[in-house]
């Protein structure tokens, strides 16, 4: 699926179930996520960490809502799986489409300009600097007699000091290899929106609109 | 015909007194390779940013004069046509990608330059093949090496195919065979594709017989001279007498005794390429020891290593103890880094407030407020207390920097290109006070340093990094 329309989607998705109260819906929801990303094959690793970390959050909801919360368990349970629904439509999109991809299709089939598509493809590709450089402030720091924790102030003032210096480095690299504002370009890869993509991204819609209809439990 | 001609041009920083270039009139010739050489920090850059059209476009203010390629102002060029004149090569291997992966930066460069898609394979693999790296066609650019970076950035200028290429002090930190693979590449761009190449290095080494045309930039007058033959060579060998002082050293005891940082079964591979492999060495309590080694050899990969920056194989002891081991705030006060950027070591805003936190910090109190007012004031940098050390200059940054790791004084401090921008007068204040430190509070000192005169009295050891070894030397 185009993973403009896909992100749309789970957006979409994601949204709704913030609003309804159905518990079955996000059971199934949870089920075909997982189910499509199995498909896709991901690791056991991922698999595990997708579990276990919102455990934490969606265990607290759960216990909260249970034991102070007024509208029952059954309202525990929707909180509970609403973590997990979430976390699995995100992976939908997150584990099976590529964010090179997705830029494209924000490029050519949203009218996103160029320029935004590109920035936010170059800094998702600086990320691995960014861990670095902030490593290298933790330890100068330390040099210097003093421990940054992550919420430290002046671990901030450093990275973004040098995120500065990396933006314009980064934008004069573009300018040089002939990236030019609004200007057209040509497309090696051209990414449309299929009428297939429509048909799924349609049918999807609905058939989760019927079930909250239906579905009410 | 694509000379590049500069007229009257001159440039001066913002809020700066001094003109970095001073009414330069010069001519880049029409399929010539030509070098421009000068001190680092001398305005090389600067000038390149303002061929390849990126200055002033992100600079803050504009240089008078002129420069035309061939008959075209470059002013009149509109920023769309601009990449299909001139392209360049940045010094740093990894701040020129915007994408992921080899191809589709490529793809990106071409699609910019609005290349039928249909002709993009051919131009690609084209370019791969006349850079050697095919094979790293679908790589992960983030996980090359410098040199492999340095390459894929010419594959994309080869792609571009443009008439002019700038090159910005491209091999700084990548390894002696890809500096020489890539000069050779750039004179056979020049020889059979007819393109006009300048390049800025200060390192002169591997351009003598490739180069046409020898520029230098005065530091003093900030000018641009063409040099002739006679002193291009003058150039050549200056460069080649600094490579040695030829001072007689002592080599370290063959016992382990009097050593501070023992490395056993080390191995060091960032990127699955091996760069150094060392069963049994010592660095020595209370020596100075010099590294040498080419660019890109991997010595400040050594010291990120021994920083605990970077995983390596193999155990490091320090005073008998594992790193590993050691808490990192307590290894960080005893085995502590220069860094080669000084705007790495800084971690707040004013002068004051960085020695002030220096004195805060320290680990002991072997200097007084008064030495360091000296130190300070012998070095020309009093009365800056309320400076923002970002806006200090190159040289002034570098000088507060190691003032305030010298009041730190850790027992081991590493140095990594501690003289680069410095001018002799300063380095020889520097040494002294480096001598101090070593004699009177017993510090262990490890320098990697590319400058070696002025140095003769500071070193005791000096161990040259090369073939992936480490080997202790009776001569510098």
């Amino acid at each position: 699926m185009n993973p403009g329309m896909k992100l749309l989607l789970v957006v979409l998705i994601a949204l709704e179930i913030s609003f309804t109260q159905s518990l079955i819906v996000n059971v199934i929801l949870i089920a075909v996520s997982f189910a499509y990303v199995m498909v896709k094959r991901m690791n056991f690793k991922t698999l595990f960490l997708l579990v276990f970390w919102p455990l934490f959050p969606a265990l607290g909801l759960f216990v909260s809502q249970w034991l102070y919360g007024s509208a029952g368990i059954h309202f525990a349970w929707v909180l509970f799986t609403r973590i997990y629904a979430y976390v699995f439509l995100g992976a939908t999109f997150t584990l099976t489409s590529s964010i090179t991809d997705l830029s494209l299709t924000l490029e050519q089939d949203f009218r996103l300009p160029s320029k935004f598509a590109y920035g936010v493809l170059a800094a998702f590709n600086l990320m691995p600097k960014i861990r670095e450089e902030v490593q290298i402030i933790k330890t100068s720091a330390l040099m210097r007699g003093e421990v940054f924790h992550v919420w430290s102030p002046r671990l901030y003032f450093k990275a973004i000091l040098s995120s500065i210096q990396w933006s314009q480095n980064l934008a004069e690299a573009m300018t040089s290899h002939g990236f030019v504002e609004d200007e057209p370009r040509t497309h090696y890869k051209v990414i449309r929106i299929t009428a297939l993509d429509w048909t799924v991204f349609i049918v999807l819609l609905i058939a989760v609109q019927v079930m909250l209809f239906l579905i009410r439990y | 015909m694509t000379d590049v001609s500069i007229t009257d041009f001159t440039y001066q920083y913002p809020k700066s007194e001094t003109k970095v270039l001073n009414n330069l009139n010069l001519t880049f010739k029409h399929n010539h390779f030509s070098l421009l050489s000068g001190p680092s920090g001398s305005g090389k850059s600067t000038l390149l940013y303002f061929i390849a059209g990126l200055y002033p476009r992100f600079i803050g203010n504009d240089a008078t004069g002129t420069i035309k390629f061939g008959q075209t102002n470059l002013k009149d060029i509109p920023l769309n046509q601009i990449s299909r004149q001139v392209a360049m090569m940045f010094q740093n291997p990894n701040q020129q990608f915007a994408m992921d992966t080899v191809i589709h930066e490529m793809t990106f460069v071409l699609e910019n330059i609005r290349t039928e898609p249909a002709k993009m394979d051919a131009i690609i693999d084209q370019a791969l093949t006349f850079c050697g790296i095919q094979q790293l066609k679908s790589r992960i650019i983030n996980t090359l090496s410098g040199g492999e970076k340095q390459r894929v950035a010419l594959a994309c200028i080869v792609a571009m195919d443009t008439p002019v290429i700038v090159l910005d002090e491209p091999f700084a930190s990548i390894d002696p065979g890809s500096r020489i693979d890539l000069i050779h590449k750039l004179k056979e761009l020049q020889e059979k594709h007819g393109k006009t190449i300048i390049l800025a290095d200060h390192d002169l080494g591997n351009y003598q017989g490739i180069i046409d045309e020898f520029y230098y930039l005065d530091p003093k007058s900030h000018r641009i001279n063409l040099l002739n033959q006679q002193e291009a060579q003058h150039f050549f060998d200056n460069f080649e007498s600094t490579q040695t002082i030829n001072k007689q050293l002592n080599l370290p005891p063959k016992t382990d005794a009097q050593s501070i940082l023992k490395l056993r079964d080390f191995k060091l591979s960032p990127h699955d390429s091996l760069l150094l492999k060392l069963d049994h060495f010592n660095f020595y309590k209370q020596k100075t020891t010099l590294i040498t080694g080419a660019n890109g050899i991997g010595k400040s990969t050594l010291f990120n290593a021994l920083t605990k920056l970077l995983p390596y194989t193999g155990t490091i002891l320090y005073t008998d103890k594992n790193i590993k081991k050691i808490k990192p705030l307590n290894y960080a006060k005893n085995v502590t880094l220069l860094f080669q950027d000084a705007e790495n070591q800084f971690l707040n805003v004013t002068v004051k407030e960085e020695l002030d936190l220096s004195f805060a910090n320290r680990f002991n109190q072997d200097y007084t407020h008064e030495q360091v007012e000296q130190m300070l004031t012998k070095l020309d940098m009093q009365g800056r207390d309320d400076q923002v050390v970002y806006s200090l200059s190159e040289g002034q940054k570098k000088k507060l920097q190691i003032v305030e790791m010298l009041i730190m004084n850790p027992p081991v401090l590493l140095l990594d290109e501690p003289f680069k921008g410095l001018d002799y007068k300063s380095l020889r204040l520097i040494t002294g006070f480096l001598e101090t430190a070593k004699t009177k509070y017993g510090q262990t000192q490890i320098v990697i340093s590319h400058q070696l005169s002025g140095l003769e009295d500071l070193i005791d050891y000096h161990a040259h990094f090369e073939n992936q070894n480490l080997t202790y030397q009776g001569v510098i």
